[in-house]
Parts: structure tokens; sequence; C-alpha cells
């Protein structure tokens, strides 16, 4: 009898782990609730800063093995937004963000590593106009709850930081021609809803 | 002196007007007519300002602004080709079969996305209409008794493509391109201005070679092009009237050649005028309406 509770005890458990290792949670994020934005150094003067109001993607995250996890976003390029039209225009043409060419903003991870419980390391691609970087962003897991109003509706919320540097991408000759950057901050905070 | 050099005024304008002049004097009197030194001497310039206002190439070249200064190397080996191949129709369809090229290789991202837009549009109007200008003013022949304007019409479609370029692609949000264009049109309006100051002292214009003025007008034709595919705020009407000059220029040795005065120092001037109307034209519509005012400059 109790060799065969042992065994159900231990099987329980063996599937409990199996199962925990097999789940990660999908999550897409809820571009509603998405703030990707940055400052860089303006000429010899103060920070500029910018968002992109258009962000869309999508987020697997295994709670059981965080370096099973993934990321994949896409900025509209079109989307940049920094509080004054003719900067916008100046951002989304060919000297910078070239939207017409590359209408689009991509990183995709390829490695995450836990940090502590709540938060980690997220190393990707970001490729700005047909060019590929790796970055690395400091991840941070703020929340993870059913919404108030709605239990069938859970969502996580996230929080990011990373560098990137201007001379990395096609647009270095004109940012460093207006004393941009060449450094640029990058703050994420979004929400991901879980399918 | 670095500080000068570092000036965008300075490299924009007043180096390569500079340096126009003394290669127009050089032209007049060390280099002779005939050498190929003289090709060399603007296929270095032109590079020189390509490399300052876009950097170094990128191997690969991925956006359509890294490619230009591959296109500019292609218009400097196109331009040391022999003389016999770079005149008549051979030329014509020489600079039509560049030109194509260029267009479809600079756009291809924006082709194939297969969205018609008003930028699209305007931009294959401005790729067709600097195809036929650019060919047709490549195919003529050179007079064996040239008339006074005859060795300024194709510098000064360049010269008018470029300047007008300049400015519709500054105020339309591509400032780098507006820089180089500006470079390229200070570069040939130094030459101009040492050529027409001999003919009104009544001296031989030393005449740019074949393959210097397929090199200036490829060189803004490509550049003019990408303004028209990649500014997002460039003026669509004015980007077409940029892409005239050409034509403009090959009409002044047809139905247009009846407004040039008999007197021999004022028909280079005339005709400048002439070719540079749909060029003024441009940047008086990129100036009105301009998407944020007449304020030129990253903001």
């Amino acid at each position: 009898m109790r060799t065969k509770r042992l065994i159900a005890a231990l099987a329980f458990a063996g599937a409990s782990m199996l199962a925990s290792a097999a789940y990660a949670d999908n999550y897409e994020i809820d571009g509603q609730h998405a703030w990707v934005t940055f400052t860089i150094k303006h000429g010899i003067y103060g920070i500029a800063h910018g968002q992109f109001d258009a962000v869309k993607g999508a987020i697997v995250m295994d709670k059981a093995d965080v370096t099973r996890s993934s990321v994949k976003a896409e900025l509209d390029v079109g989307s940049i937004h920094t509080a004054f039209d003719q900067r916008d225009s100046d951002l989304k043409g060919p000297d910078f963000f070239n939207a017409a060419e590359f209408p689009t903003i991509s990183f995709e991870s390829t490695k995450v590593e836990k940090v502590d419980d709540k938060t980690g390391k997220v190393t990707g691609n970001l490729t700005i106009s047909g060019v590929s970087k790796e970055i690395t962003l400091d991840v941070k897991l703020l929340n993870e709850a059913p919404a108030p109003w709605d239990a069938t509706l859970t969502k996580a919320a996230f929080s990011a930081t990373g560098k990137v540097s201007t001379a990395d991408f096609p647009m270095a000759k004109a940012a460093d021609g207006f004393g941009l950057g060449p450094e640029v901050d990058i703050a994420i905070d979004l929400e991901a809803i879980k399918k | 002196m670095s500080a000068i050099l570092g000036n965008a005024m300075v490299i924009t304008a007043a180096l390569p007007l500079v340096l126009g002049i003394v290669l127009a004097l050089l032209s007049r009197f060390v280099v002779p007519a005939s050498s190929p030194v003289r090709i060399l001497f603007w296929a270095a310039l032109v590079l020189f300002f390509y490399w300052d206002t876009l950097g170094p190439p990128v191997m690969p070249p991925v956006a359509a602004s890294q490619k230009l200064i591959y296109l500019a190397i292609a218009g400097i080996v196109i331009g040391f080709l022999p003389e016999r191949i770079l005149a008549g129709r051979t030329a014509g369809v020489l600079t039509a079969a560049a030109l194509a090229t260029a267009f479809l290789w600079l756009g291809w991202r924006r082709i194939a996305a297969g969205s018609l837009d008003l930028q699209m549009i305007a931009a294959l109007a401005v790729a067709l209409l600097v195809l036929i200008g650019a060919a047709m003013l490549m195919a003529q022949p050179s007079s064996p008794s040239p008339a006074a304007e005859e060795p300024f019409l194709a510098p000064a479609a360049a010269l008018s493509l470029s300047l007008s370029g300049a400015i519709v692609s500054v105020l339309g949000a591509s400032i780098v391109t507006g820089q180089l264009l500006g470079s390229l049109a200070a570069l040939t309006g130094g030459w101009c201005l040492v050529q027409y100051l001999t003919t009104l002292r009544g001296g031989a214009v030393s005449t740019l070679s074949k393959g210097v003025e397929f090199l200036l007008l490829f060189a803004a034709a490509t550049v003019l092009i990408q303004v028209a595919l990649l500014a997002p705020k460039a003026n669509p009407l004015a980007l077409v009237l940029s892409s005239l000059p050409p034509l403009a220029a090959v009409l002044m040795r047809g139905r247009l050649q009846g407004l040039l005065p008999g007197a021999r120092p004022l028909r280079p001037l005339v005709a400048g005028v002439v070719i540079a109307v749909p060029a003024i034209l441009a940047i008086v519509t990129a100036i009105v309406w301009a998407p944020h005012g007449a304020a030129l400059g990253f903001s």
C-alpha cells in the first residue's frame, strides 16, 4: 500500500513537472496599451523624446523555464511621434527611418535569460531600415492578473529598457550631421493579452 | 580649418562652387580638351561629395540611399567609355537604359509593395521625364561649329535639375539628398560661371566631354529619382517640374531656338534661363506649398 502511494505521488509529481516544463503562455501585445519610447541627445542642448504609436507582436512566456520564452514585435515607422509634425516628417524620411522603403521596425528575440523571478534579459535582432543589429533589453514582469472587469481576460504587463546606437543603422550620417545621439535610450511599457 | 569644412553650407555650396571654378580654369589653361584626366577630376569630385554627404559605401547596399554611391560609380564607368560610344543614338539608348535600371534598383522595394499612391505616380513621372530628357540630350550630336550656347546646354540642365531638386528635397524632408544635389549644382555652377565669363570676354569655351555630361546628368537624375521615391513630403508637382530641364535643353536646339538672341554673349544666358524655367517653377511650387512652411533644416 505504501509503495503504491509512493509510486502515485512520484508519478503525480513527475507529471506535474513535465506539464509545467511544456507549458508556455501565449500573449498578444495590446497595441492600445503599448508605449515604445526613445530619448536621444539633441545637438549641444537637451534630450529629445519620441515614441512609436503603432505596436504589435506576440510574446511566448514559459514561466517554468524562462529561457524558452520569446518575443516578436513590430513597430509602424509611420506612427513615430515626437510632438512636432515637421520633426516627425524628417524622421520618417530617407535620412532617418526611411518609412517609404522600410515601413516597419522589427524585433525578434534570440535568447531570454532569467535574472530573478520578475526580471530577465531579452536579446534579439532589431531591424531598422533593412539592417539588423543584436541588442539586449532588460525586462521586468510588472504583473499578470485577470482584468477586474472581465475574469476571462488575463493580461501581463512588462517594462523594458535598452540602448541602441544610430551609428549601427543607415541613419548614422544624418544623425551625426545634426548632432543627434549616437546613443538612443529605449524604454518600453506594454501590456499583453493572454490567448 | 576643420570647423570650416565641418560647416554644412561650406561643404554643400561654397566648396563645390570653388572646385567647379578650379576645374573650369584647369580645363581652360592646363588640361587639354581631349585628355581623359578631365573626367578623372570630375569623377573624383563627384565621388568626394557623395562620400561626404552619404558616408562611405556599404556592402551590400540595402537602402536606396546606400545604392546612390554605386550608381555614381556606374556613371563614372560609363563616362569613361570612348566618345564614339557616348555620341548619337548609342548614347541615348545607353542613358535611357542606365536610368531605367537605376529607377528599378532604387525603387524595387516600393515597386514590390505595389502601392500606386501619389508619391509613386510622381516618382514614375520623374523617372520617365528625366530619362527621356537626358537620353535625347545625350543623343544630340555635337555641331561641327557649335553655337555659343551649345556647350552650356547639358551642364545648364544638370545645374537646374540639381538646384531645384535640392530645394524640393530639403523641403520634402530629405535633407541629405538635398545637400548632395546642392553640391552637384554648385560644382556645375562653378564650371558654368567661368565658361560664361570666358564667352563674355570673347574667348573659346572649353566644352565638357560627353562622358562628363553623362556623369553630371546621371548623378543629378538618380538622386532626384531617389527623392521622388522616398521623400515623404516632397511636393509631387515640384518634383515633376524639377525633372524637366533636360527636356528644355533638348528643345533649345529645336523648337525653342527662336527664343535665342543674335548677340553671341547673350545666347548662353538666355538658353540657361529658359532651361531653368521649370526648375524655378519647381522651387516656387515647393516653397509655396511646403508642408511645414519654407523652413530648411532638421527640426
